[in-house]
C-alpha cells in the first residue's frame, strides 16, 4: 500500500540544514492501524505531510499503491489526495462559512460526483459519526468533539484508501478522544488503512502497530507483529 | 492630552505595521475628496452670488415691445434704445442701466501702436448698482453724450504706468476722450450683468464709456444684435436709436417687493398702451428676471460642471464605500489587538477615544492628498475646460468646507470597522 | 467548485459583498456614460466637413485703426494682404471672407423663396460676403450655374447673385431641381456649390446650409478672414511665414488667431473635448479605485482564508481550481456589479441628458463596458489569488 524507501526530508535556512527525515524506510500495509509517536519535532508531521503529498521530499521513493508519487504534477497530486488519502486535522480544519453538509461534501465536489451520489455518501457518513440532525449547522455552533466528528465524516465520505490523522484527539477531553478513537477504529474496521500521530501512549497501544520516529528516524516497534496476527 | 498622544502613538503604530492597506485607503479617500473638490470649486464659484447684499434687488424687465409677430415666444434677450427709454420713465427703481459690449483700440498718441481695449458702453448708475469701487475721479455727471471714459485700474497702468491719470486724455479709435474715473480692482464672478451667452465667465472691460456715445460712435456691440425691421446694424448714430435694433441689457434695480410689484404692474401696462398702439404685435409676455436666475433664464448655466457634480460625487461615494472596505479589513486583521486590549480592561470609551485618533491621523493624511489631487484636478479642468478658469480659485469657506468634507469621510471610514471591531464577542475573537 | 458553494460565501460576506457590488455597479455606469461620450465627441469630430481642415489656413484679424476699417481703405488693404498671400510659396489660392467656417454662432440672416415666404423662410443661415476666391479656396464643386464675380452688376433691386449650398438650395426649393435664377429675399440663385460646413447648429445636420455673396467689402466691424489653402502638407510651412507677410503689408492689424481648418475644428468641440477628457480621466481612476479594492479584497481574504485553501488543497483541491474559484468569486460580484450598474447607467444617463447633450444607451455598450469591467478585476485579483495558492498546504491546515 505505502512504502518509502530511504526517503529523506531537509528543511534548508540560509545557514543550517535541518534533516527532518533520514533515509526512512517504511512498508505499510491494507488495513494496518498504524500510530506514529515520537518527542516534538522529532518530524511525525512531517513524514504524515508527505504520506498525504502535502509536502514533497528530497531524496529516496515513496509508492503509493505501487507508483510513485515523484514528481507528479499538482494536479495529478490533487486527484491522488482526493481520491484515496483522508485527512484528519488536531484543529479540525472545518471551513467556517459552510454547513456541516457543505464540508462534508466539498472534497465530492471535487471529484466531481453527481449530486445524487453526493447526498448518499455525506447521508451514510453522518450516520457513521451520528449527527444526521446537525446537517444545517456551522461548525462554531458544534462542540469540539462534535466537529471533529465532522472533519472524520469529511475525510471517510469519500471513502479514501488511508486516513492520515494528526493528533485527532489533541484538542479533545477525554470522553470526547474516546469516542474518536472508537470511531477510527470502527472505520479501520471496515478495511480503511490508518495513520495516526499521536501523544497519548493508552491510543498508541490501541493501535495495531507503533513507529517511533526519533530525530527524523524511524523505530519500528512492532515490526511484522501485526503482519503475522493479520496473517494468522 | 497626553493619553490622547499616547493614542496617537498608538495609531501609527499600527499603521506602520500594515502600512500598504493603509497607505492605498488614503490614497482612495485623497482621490475621492481631491476630485470632488476640484469640481466643486468650479461648481461653488459658479453658483456664488456675487453681490450678496443686494442680489435680490436687481432685476432685468424683458419686453416684446417690437415689430416682431410670433406667437408663445420669450421676449428678445436684448432690448432696443427705444423701449429701454420707455422703460426707464417708469420712476419706480432706485437705480437703472442700459448696456452693451463692445471693443476698440486705444493708445495715447497717433505715434503709438493700438492696444485692443474691451469697452462697456453703459449708464452712470452700473457703477453704483454693481458696487464698483472707484479709486480715483468720478463717474459721468449725467447720462449725456460725452466723451468721457472709466478705465480700470490695469488700462491706466498698461497705458500711463501710473493710476491716478484722471484728466489724461487717450485716443480710442483715433477719438479723444478724457479720462474722467479710475476703477480700483473690481472683478465681480461671475458676471451677471453680461449673461449673454456665457459671458458672466469672462473679464470685465477695460474702458467704460457712455451709451450715448457709444451710439453716437457707432460702438457695434460684440455680443448679442438684432433687428426686427430694416435698421441696419451698421447705423447706430442714426438708426439705431429709433429702429428695432435689439442690444442693451438693461437692469433696474427694485428694493422692495412692492416695488417690484409695481413695476410688473408698469410693465404690463406699457405693453398694454403698445398693443393699443400697434407696436406690439405679438402676445403680451413680459419677463422681470432677478440677477439670481439670469443664467438659467437665458439657458447658459455651465451644463459640464453640473454634470460632472453629479458625477464627482458618485465617485467620491465610491472612494468612500472602498475606503470602508479597506478599513474594514485593515481592522478584521487587528481584531485581535483590539479584543485583547479588551481582556486586559480597556473601556469601550477608552477604545472609542482611539478611533478618534486613527480618525484624526486618517483626515490629516487624506486632507493633505485631497488638496494634492484637487490642486492637480483644478489645474487640469482649467486646461481642458479653459473657459471656466477665472473661477478656479479657493478662498477660505471652500478650505474650511474641505477640511470639514475629509474629517467625516474619515469618521465614516473609521466608525463602522471600528465599532465591529471593538464591539464583537470578545470571548470568539480570543479564542480564534 | 460549484456556484451554489460561491454564492454562499459570497453572500456570507453581507456587507463587503454589498460595498463592492454598489461600488462596481456605480463605476459601470460611470464607465458606460463617459464611454458615450467621448464616443459621440469623437464622431462630431470626424463628421465630414467638406473641407480640406489640413490644408486650409484661417487667418483671423482686425484692422487696429478706424480709416483701415472703412470703404477705400479696407478694400484695398485686404486686396494687398490676398496679393501678398497668394506671393507666398505652396499658397494655392487664398481670399477675405466676412467670417470664418467651423465656428459656433456668425453673421446670419433669413432667406426664403420670394414666391412662398411662408413657407420657405429658414432663420439664421451664415452669409458669407467674400472675395471670388473663396470657391476656389475651399475647392468646393459647382454643381449648377457659374460662379460669381466683382464685376456682376446687381440687380433692380440693388442685390447682387447669391451662391448656395446644395443642401440650402434643397431646403429652399424642396420641388424645384434646377435653381439657378430663382428668386431670394436676398437676391436670385447665381450658382450651386457642393456642401460645406459652416457653423455649428443646435440641430445637427444644418451645419452646412451655408449662403455666399461676392462683394467687395464696404466696412469691417468685428475683424474679417482670410483664407488660404496649401499645397498638401506645407500648411505648416505657410503659417509661419503669415504674420511676417500679413505685418509687412500693413502694421496696424491685430490677428487674433491663426489656424488650420482642422485645429478650428478641435476648438469648435473643445468643451465636448475637455469634458469626455474629463470623464475619461475620471474613469480611469474608477478603475483604478475598483482594481485597489479588487485587489485588497482578494488579497485580505486571502490571508483570512490561508487555512480553508490548506484545508480544501488537502481534500484534493489542485492549484488551478483554487486559483480559479479566487478569480470566480470576483467574476460573480463583477457580473452582479454589472447587471446593477446597467441600471444605474440609465438613471445617470437620464440625468445627465439635462445638463449636457449625451446620446442614449444602447445595446453593446454595457456589454462592452461589463468587460472592461471584468477585465481589470481579472487583473487586480490575479495577483492575490498567485500568490494564494503558494500557501503550503501542510502548514496551512498545522495553523493555530
Amino acid at each position: 500500500m505505502i512504502t518509502l524507501t530511504n526517503l529523506s526530508k531537509i528543511f534548508r535556512t540560509e545557514l543550517i540544514e535541518t534533516h527532518a527525515l533520514r533515509n526512512v524506510n517504511l512498508q505499510v500495509n491494507e488495513g494496518e492501524f498504524v500510530a506514529l509517536t515520537g518527542p516534538s519535532g522529532s518530524g511525525k508531521s512531517t513524514l504524515l505531510n508527505i504520506l498525504g503529498t502535502l509536502e514533497g521530499f528530497d531524496e529516496g521513493d515513496y509508492l503509493l499503491d505501487g507508483k510513485s508519487v515523484n514528481g507528479l504534477p499538482d494536479s495529478e497530486l490533487s486527484k491522488l489526495r482526493n481520491q484515496k488519502i483522508g485527512f484528519i486535522f488536531q484543529s479540525f480544519n472545518l471551513i467556517k462559512d459552510f454547513s456541516i453538509y457543505d464540508n462534508i461534501e466539498l472534497p465530492l465536489r471535487y471529484r466531481g460526483l453527481k449530486a445524487k451520489e453526493r447526498k448518499d455518501r455525506i447521508e451514510s457518513a453522518l450516520e457513521l459519526v451520528g449527527l444526521q440532525a446537525r446537517r444545517n449547522y456551522l461548525p462554531s455552533q458544534l462542540s469540539g468533539g462534535q466537529q471533529q466528528r465532522v472533519a472524520i465524516a469529511r475525510a471517510i465520505a469519500g471513502q479514501p484508501r488511508i486516513l492520515l490523522a494528526d493528533e485527532p484527539t489533541g484538542n479533545l477531553d477525554s470522553l470526547m478522544a474516546r469516542q474518536v478513537m472508537e470511531l477510527l477504529e470502527q472505520i479501520n474496521k471496515q478495511g480503511c488503512t490508518i495513520l495516526m500521530v499521536t501523544h497519548d501512549p493508552d491510543q498508541a497501544r490501541r493501535a495495531s502497530r507503533n513507529i517511533q520516529i526519533v530525530d527524523g528516524q524511524l523505530h519500528d516497534s512492532t515490526l511484522y507483529e501485526p503482519l503475522a496476527s493479520q496473517s494468522a | 492630552m497626553e493619553q490622547f498622544i499616547y493614542y496617537l502613538k498608538v495609531s501609527l503604530k499600527s499603521i506602520k505595521r500594515a502600512p500598504l492597506p493603509y497607505a492605498l485607503t488614503i490614497l482612495i479617500l485623497s482621490v475621492g475628496l481631491g476630485v470632488f473638490f476640484a469640481n466643486a470649486t468650479f461648481y461653488y464659484r459658479l453658483n456664488s452670488d456675487p453681490l450678496p447684499d443686494k442680489s435680490d434687488k436687481l432685476f432685468f424687465p424683458m419686453t416684446l415691445i417690437t415689430p416682431y409677430e410670433c406667437n408663445n415666444c420669450l421676449p428678445p434677450r436684448v432690448l432696443s434704445y427705444s423701449n429701454v427709454q420707455k422703460l426707464s420713465n417708469s420712476g419706480i427703481p432706485s437705480a437703472q442701466a442700459a448696456m452693451y459690449s463692445s471693443a476698440g483700440y486705444a493708445r495715447l498718441t497717433l505715434e503709438n501702436l493700438p492696444t485692443p481695449v474691451s469697452l462697456r458702453v453703459t449708464q452712470r448708475d452700473f457703477f453704483e448698482m454693481f458696487e464698483v469701487p472707484i479709486l480715483h475721479g468720478t463717474v459721468w455727471s449725467d447720462g449725456s453724450a460725452e466723451n468721457q471714459v472709466l478705465v480700470t485700474k490695469a488700462t491706466a497702468l498698461s497705458l500711463f504706468g501710473r493710476t491716478d491719470v484722471v484728466g489724461e486724455s487717450i485716443l480710442l479709435d483715433d477719438i479723444t476722450f478724457s479720462v474722467i474715473g479710475v476703477l480700483n480692482d473690481w472683478q465681480m464672478l461671475p458676471r451677471l450683468y453680461d449673461a449673454n451667452g456665457r459671458n458672466h465667465l469672462s473679464e470685465g472691460a477695460d474702458i467704460y464709456l457712455p451709451l450715448e456715445t457709444g451710439y453716437d460712435l457707432n460702438y457695434l456691440s460684440n455680443t448679442n444684435s438684432v433687428s426686427y425691421d430694416d435698421t441696419d446694424y451698421r447705423q447706430l448714430a442714426t438708426e439705431g436709436r429709433a429702429g428695432a435694433l435689439h442690444q442693451l441689457q438693461f437692469w433696474v434695480q427694485l428694493d422692495t417687493p412692492a416695488d417690484q410689484q409695481r413695476y410688473q404692474q408698469f410693465m404690463l401696462r406699457l405693453a398694454e398702451d403698445e398693443k393699443s398702439a400697434g407696436r406690439h404685435p405679438a402676445p403680451i409676455n413680459n419677463q422681470l428676471v432677478p440677477i439670481t436666475e439670469i443664467v438659467d433664464y437665458f439657458g447658459d448655466a455651465s451644463g459640464d460642471i453640473e454634470a460632472f457634480a453629479l458625477v464627482t460625487l458618485l465617485f467620491l461615494v465610491v472612494c468612500l464605500l472602498n475606503a470602508i472596505h479597506l478599513a474594514l479589513n485593515r481592522y478584521l486583521s487587528n481584531q485581535y489587538e483590539f479584543s485583547l486590549r479588551r481582556a486586559l480592561g480597556a473601556s469601550r470609551s477608552q477604545l472609542q477615544l482611539q478611533m478618534l485618533a486613527d480618525v484624526l491621523l486618517m483626515t490629516i493624511f487624506s486632507l493633505a492628498g485631497a488638496l494634492l489631487i484637487a490642486y492637480a484636478g483644478v489645474v487640469l479642468m482649467n486646461a481642458l475646460l479653459p473657459q471656466n478658469s477665472l473661477f478656479s480659485s479657493w478662498d477660505i469657506a471652500l478650505i474650511i468646507a474641505l477640511v470639514m468634507a475629509a474629517l467625516i469621510c474619515s469618521y465614516i471610514v473609521t466608525l463602522y470597522p471600528s465599532l465591529r471591531a471593538s464591539f464583537g464577542s470578545l470571548n470568539q475573537q480570543l479564542k480564534e | 467548485m460549484s456556484l451554489s458553494l460561491l454564492l454562499k460565501v459570497i453572500l456570507h460576506r453581507k456587507i463587503v459583498t454589498t460595498l463592492l457590488l454598489v461600488q462596481l455597479a456605480i463605476t459601470l455606469a460611470l464607465l458606460l456614460n463617459s464611454i458615450l461620450l467621448a464616443n459621440q465627441t469623437h464622431q462630431q469630430l470626424n463628421q465630414p466637413t467638406g473641407l480640406e481642415l489640413e490644408n486650409t489656413l484661417l487667418v483671423q484679424l482686425k484692422p487696429t485703426t478706424p480709416q483701415l476699417r472703412q470703404h477705400p481703405a479696407l478694400e484695398d488693404l485686404m486686396q494687398r494682404q490676398i496679393d501678398a498671400l497668394q506671393n507666398i510659396p505652396n499658397v494655392v489660392a487664398a481670399s477675405y471672407s466676412n467670417q470664418a467656417l467651423l465656428t459656433q454662432g456668425g453673421s446670419n440672416g433669413n432667406l426664403y423663396d420670394v414666391e412662398r415666404e411662408d413657407t420657405s423662410n429658414i432663420e439664421s443661415v451664415p452669409i458669407y460676403t467674400t472675395s471670388p476666391e473663396f470657391f476656389d479656396v475651399l475647392n468646393v464643386e459647382v454643381l449648377q450655374g457659374e460662379l460669381p464675380s466683382y464685376s456682376d452688376a446687381p440687380d433692380e433691386n440693388g442685390h447682387v447673385g447669391i451662391v448656395l449650398t446644395e443642401s440650402l438650395a434643397k431646403a429652399l426649393f424642396p420641388e424645384q431641381t434646377s435653381f439657378v435664377g430663382l428668386q431670394l429675399n436676398r437676391g436670385p440663385v447665381r450658382a450651386v456649390v457642393s456642401d460645406f460646413y459652416g457653423q455649428r447648429k443646435r440641430s445637427p445636420g444644418n451645419e452646412t446650409l451655408n449662403s455666399i455673396q461676392v462683394i467687395p467689402p464696404e466696412s469691417v466691424d468685428w475683424g474679417y478672414t482670410l483664407i488660404l489653402r496649401t499645397t498638401q502638407g506645407q500648411a505648416n510651412s505657410v503659417r509661419e511665414q503669415l504674420t511676417g507677410t500679413l505685418q509687412q503689408v500693413e502694421p496696424n492689424i491685430e490677428v487674433y488667431y491663426i489656424r488650420t481648418l482642422a485645429e478650428q475644428q478641435r476648438e469648435l468641440y473643445s468643451n465636448e473635448y475637455g469634458l469626455a477628457s474629463l470623464l475619461a480621466i475620471l474613469t480611469a481612476l474608477m478603475l483604478l479605485v475598483t482594481m485597489i479594492s479588487s485587489y485588497s479584497s482578494t488579497h485580505f481574504h486571502v490571508l483570512k482564508r490561508n487555512q480553508e485553501i490548506g484545508v480544501k488543497r488537502a481534500l484534493g483541491a489542485s492549484k488551478g481550481l483554487i486559483f480559479l474559484e479566487l478569480l470566480s468569486e470576483g467574476w460573480i460580484c463583477t457580473l452582479a456589479g454589472a447587471i446593477l450598474g446597467v441600471g444605474c447607467a440609465l438613471i445617470l444617463n437620464q440625468s445627465l441628458s439635462q445638463v449636457i447633450s449625451l446620446p442614449s444607451l444602447n445595446w453593446w455598450l454595457p456589454l462592452v463596458t461589463s468587460a472592461i469591467l471584468l477585465l481589470s478585476v481579472t487583473l487586480a485579483t490575479w495577483y492575490p489569488a498567485a500568490i494564494a495558492i503558494r500557501v503550503s498546504p501542510a502548514t496551512a491546515t498545522k495553523a493555530l
